[in-house]
C-alpha cells in the first residue's frame, strides 16, 4: 500500500507531469515516426521507474527529493549574459559547437573547414537522417537496464550533437561541444550527444556544461559513445553548471574489439550532481580509462558512479578519481567493475582519492568488484584524507607559508590528474573551469 | 652564528631533548652522532621549526644581519627565509608539484624577505641550471614533480640541489647519508663540500662515521638521551665507530 501511494505521489510531482506533458508535445506532430516512438517508449520507461529515491541502493546518497517540488519548464531562449566567460573556452583552431539553452548559437560556433570523414549534425537532423546508426546502437543495449534519467533524456532531447567519424579517419582537431544554460525560471534541459567512431578512427571530444550563476535548472544530458574496432576516443566531460543547478548526467560507452576509450570527467559545478559512466567492453583487447576530478564547496553534493562491464578476455581498464571537498560539501564515489566468466586476463585498476579540507564534509566511497573469471588482475582502493602535515612542513622549511603550501599542495593534487589528460588544450580549458575550485582554497 | 642554550623539547608531552647547549660559528661544520632515539632528528626538526614539536625551555639564538633572534619565536617558513635549511632524512614526495616551480616560489620568498626583486621563470631556469651543473645533476630533477619516483639517493641529491639554490647560512643535514651506497654518498658529500664556505655553517647529523671521511667536521658531538655528553674533534667519530657509545656514558 505504501509503495503504491509513494508512486502515486511521484507520478503527480510537477517534474513527472512536466516530462509527460512535454514529451506529448514533442511527439504530437509526427506520432508515427521512429523518433516519436522512441520518445514514447522512453517516456513509458521513465514513468515506470519514476525519479529514483534514496531507498534505491544505487541512489542511496543522491537525494533528488528537492526536484519533485520544482515547477520545471522546458528550457527557452533567453538572455545570455556571460559570453566573455564562454569565449575563454573557445579556440579558433578547434571545431566548436555552442548550444545556448539547447539552441545552436552560430555566432560562437566554429564549424568551418570540416575534416574529411567527419560528419557533424544537429540531433534533430540526425534523428531524421541517421536513424539506422542510432537504432543499431540502441539495439545492442536490449536487455540492459535503462536508468530513469537516460529515458528522460531520450523522451525530451530536442537538440544536441551527432558526431560520426569514418573508418580509418583521424580527426586531429578537438571537437568541443559547449552547453550553456541561463534561465530566469526553473527549466529542464536535456542535451544529447551521439559519438560514433568507425574502425581504426580516432578523435578527441570535449563536452562542456556551464551555467549562469543563479540559474535554477535540471540538466539531464546523455552521451552515447560507440567505438568501432581499433578506434580511439579521447573524451572529456566537464561539468561547471550554475551552483543552483541539478545535473543528472549519463554517459554510455560501447566498445568493440581493440578499441580504446580514454575518458575524463570534471565535476565542479551544480548544487547536486550525479554523473554516471557506463562502459561495456564487447570485444577482446579493449582498454578503457576512466579518470576524473571533482571539487566541491559550500553545500554542494557530487556523486560519481561508474560501471565497467568486461565481457571479453584480454582487456584492461584503469580508473583514478580524485576529489577535493571544502566547506560542508559531500561527495560520493561508486565504481563497479564486472569481470564476466569469459573475460580471462582482465587487468583492472581502480582508485578513488579524496582530500577533505572542510570541517563538515562527508565522503562515501565504494569501489566494487564482481569477478567471475579466475585468471584476472584487479586492484581497487580508496583514500580519504586531510592535507599531509609532513608535506606542509616540507614546503614551510623551504620558505613557503603554510597558506601557500596548502594551496600549492591542492594544486598539485589536482594537477597530478589533469596532466594525465591527453590533449593540452583540454587541460587548459579545465584549468579555466577549475578557477572557482582553486579560489575556494584562498 | 647559532647558539643553542639549555634547549628542552619534546612531542606530545614526552620530553626528548633535555638541555642541549651548542655553539656553532660561521665557517664551521659540526657533526652530531648518537644512538637511535637519542634525539638527533628531533634536534634537526626543532631547529627547522616543525610544528608538532614543542620547546619547553631554552633558546636557539641565531645571529643574522648583526641582530640576534630567537628562532623558537619564528614559524618554519620565517626561519627558512632567515637562512635556515634542513636537508630531510626522509624527503617528502609531492605529486603534481613541479620542482622548478616549487623552488622558484621558495627562492622568491627569500627575495621578498630581503627586499630584492624576484626572479622571473627564465632567469630562474638559468640560475637553477647553473647550480645543477655544479652538482652534476641532470634535467629530470627539475622537470618532474618533487621527489616523485626518485630513488633514495636521488631524493638526497635533490635536497642538496635545493640547498644550493636557496643558499642558506645555516644548514642542518639530517642523516643525509643513511641508506646510500658509497657512490651516492660520495656524490652527496661532494655537493655539500662545494657549498661549504666561510660565510655559512653546517650541522651534519649522522649514524655513521663513514660520511665524516668525506664531509670533514671541525667538531663532533655525541648526543645521548637528549643531551650532548661529549664533544671533541673529528677523531671522536672514529672512536665511536670503533667502540660504540657505551664507553662515553660510563665516563671512561
Amino acid at each position: 500500500m505504501l509503495t503504491i501511494s509513494t508512486k502515486e505521489k511521484e507520478k503527480t510531482s510537477p517534474l513527472i507531469t512536466a516530462v509527460q506533458k512535454y514529451t506529448v508535445e514533442l511527439t504530437k506532430s509526427s506520432a508515427a515516426s521512429w523518433s516519436s516512438q522512441l520518445r514514447q517508449k522512453s517516456l513509458n520507461n521513465f514513468l515506470t521507474l519514476g525519479v529514483p529515491t534514496i531507498k534505491n541502493e544505487d541512489w542511496k546518497y543522491t537525494n533528488l527529493s528537492a526536484l519533485s517540488s520544482i515547477n520545471f519548464k522546458p528550457i527557452a531562449q533567453g538572455k545570455f549574459s556571460f559570453q566573455a566567460d564562454v569565449k575563454r573556452l573557445i579556440k579558433a583552431d578547434e571545431i566548436t559547437l555552442v548550444f545556448v539553452n539547447g539552441l545552436l548559437e552560430e555566432n560562437l560556433s566554429n564549424l568551418g573547414a570540416m575534416p574529411k570523414g567527419l560528419s557533424l549534425l544537429s540531433l534533430k537532423k540526425a534523428l531524421a537522417e541517421r536513424q539506422t546508426e542510432i537504432e543499431n546502437l540502441l539495439k545492442k543495449y536490449e536487455g540492459v537496464f535503462e536508468p530513469a534519467f537516460i529515458s528522460l533524456n531520450r523522451a525530451l532531447a530536442s537538440d544536441g550533437a551527432f558526431i560520426h567519424i569514418a573508418d580509418k579517419t583521424h580527426v586531429e582537431k578537438v571537437i568541443h561541444i559547449i552547453h550553456v544554460t541561463q534561465t530566469a525560471e526553473p527549466a529542464l534541459t536535456t542535451p544529447a550527444t551521439y559519438i560514433f567512431l568507425g574502425k581504426s578512427a580516432e578523435a578527441t571530444v570535449l563536452e562542456t556544461h556551464v551555467g549562469y550563476a543563479d540559474s535554477v535548472y535540471l540538466a539531464a544530458p546523455l552521451t552515447e559513445v560507440s567505438l568501432g574496432q581499433n578506434a580511439v576516443l579521447h573524451y572529456c566531460k566537464a561539468q561547471s553548471e550554475s551552483l543552483k543547478a541539478y545535473h543528472v548526467g549519463n554517459t554510455r560507452v560501447w566498445q568493440e574489439r581493440d578499441s580504446h576509450f580514454d575518458g575524463f570527467a570534471l565535476m565542479n559545478g551544480g548544487d547536486i550532481t550525479r554523473n554516471d559512466l557506463d562502459i561495456i567492453s564487447n570485444g577482446e583487447g579493449t582498454s578503457s580509462t576512466m579518470n576524473g576530478f571533482y571539487g566541491v564547496n559550500g553545500k554542494q553534493f557530487v556523486d560519481n558512479h561508474s560501471s565497467m562491464d568486461h565481457r571479453q578476455p584480454n582487456c584492461t581498464s584503469n580508473q583514478l578519481y580524485k576529489g577535493i571537498l571544502n566547506g560542508s560539501s559531500n561527495a560520493s564515489f561508486n565504481g563497479k567493475i564486472f569481470v564476466r566468466q569469459i573475460a580471462q586476463k582482465t587487468n583492472s585498476y581502480q582508485l578513488n582519492k579524496n582530500l577533505v579540507l572542510g570541517a563538515d564534509c562527508k565522503v562515501n566511497t565504494k569501489p566494487q568488484l564482481e569477478i567471475f573469471a579466475d585468471d584476472v588482475k584487479c586492484t581497487h582502493g580508496a583514500t580519504i584524507g586531510q592535507m599531509n602535515e609532513e608535506e606542509i612542513f616540507y614546503l614551510q622549511s623551504r620558505c613557503i607559508s603554510k597558506k601557500t603550501a596548502i594551496k600549492l599542495l591542492a594544486h598539485g593534487f589536482v594537477g597530478d590528474i589533469i596532466t594525465k589528460i591527453h590533449n593540452p588544450s583540454i587541460q587548459d580549458k579545465l584549468n579555466i573551469l577549475l578557477e572557482p575550485t582553486f579560489a575556494a582554497l584562498e | 652564528m647559532i647558539e643553542i642554550r639549555n634547549l628542552h623539547a619534546g612531542i606530545e608531552g614526552t620530553p626528548i631533548l633535555k638541555g642541549i647547549n651548542l655553539t656553532i660559528n660561521t665557517g664551521e661544520v659540526h657533526a652530531i652522532m648518537g644512538p637511535n632515539g637519542s634525539g638527533k632528528s628531533t634536534l634537526s626538526k626543532i631547529i627547522a621549526g616543525h610544528p608538532q614539536y614543542e620547546v619547553t625551555e631554552g633558546e636557539i639564538i641565531y645571529e643574522v644581519n648583526f641582530k640576534k633572534i630567537n628562532l623558537v619565536d619564528l614559524s618554519a617558513e620565517e626561519r627558512a627565509r632567515e637562512g635556515i635549511f634542513l636537508a630531510f632524512q626522509y624527503p617528502v614526495e609531492i605529486p603534481g608539484v613541479n620542482t622548478a616551480v616549487f623552488l622558484r616560489a621558495a627562492f622568491n620568498e627569500i627575495c621578498k624577505h630581503q627586499g630584492v626583486p624576484e626572479m622571473d621563470p627564465i632567469d630562474f631556469d638559468e640560475y637553477i641550471r647553473s647550480k645543477m651543473k655544479t652538482l652534476d645533476m641532470d634535467e629530470k630533477y627539475i622537470s618532474r614533480a618533487v621527489n616523485v619516483d626518485f630513488s633514495g639517493g636521488e631524493k638526497k641529491r635533490n635536497e642538496i640541489m635545493q640547498m644550493a639554490v636557496l643558499n642558506p647560512r645555516f644548514a642542518v643535514l639530517d642523516e643525509t647519508d643513511s641508506g646510500l651506497d658509497i657512490d651516492s654518498m660520495r656524490i652527496v658529500a661532494d655537493g655539500v663540500n662545494k657549498l661549504r664556505s666561510k660565510n655559512n655553517a653546517m650541522l651534519v647529523i649522522t649514524h655513521y662515521q663513514r660520511l665524516l671521511n668525506y664531509i670533514v667536521p671541525d667538531f663532533v658531538h655525541i648526543l645521548q638521551d637528549g643531551k650532548i655528553v661529549k664533544s671533541a674533534g673529528k677523531e671522536l667519530a672514529l672512536a665511536v665507530e670503533e667502540k660504540g657509545y657505551d664507553w662515553i656514558k660510563e665516563g671512561k
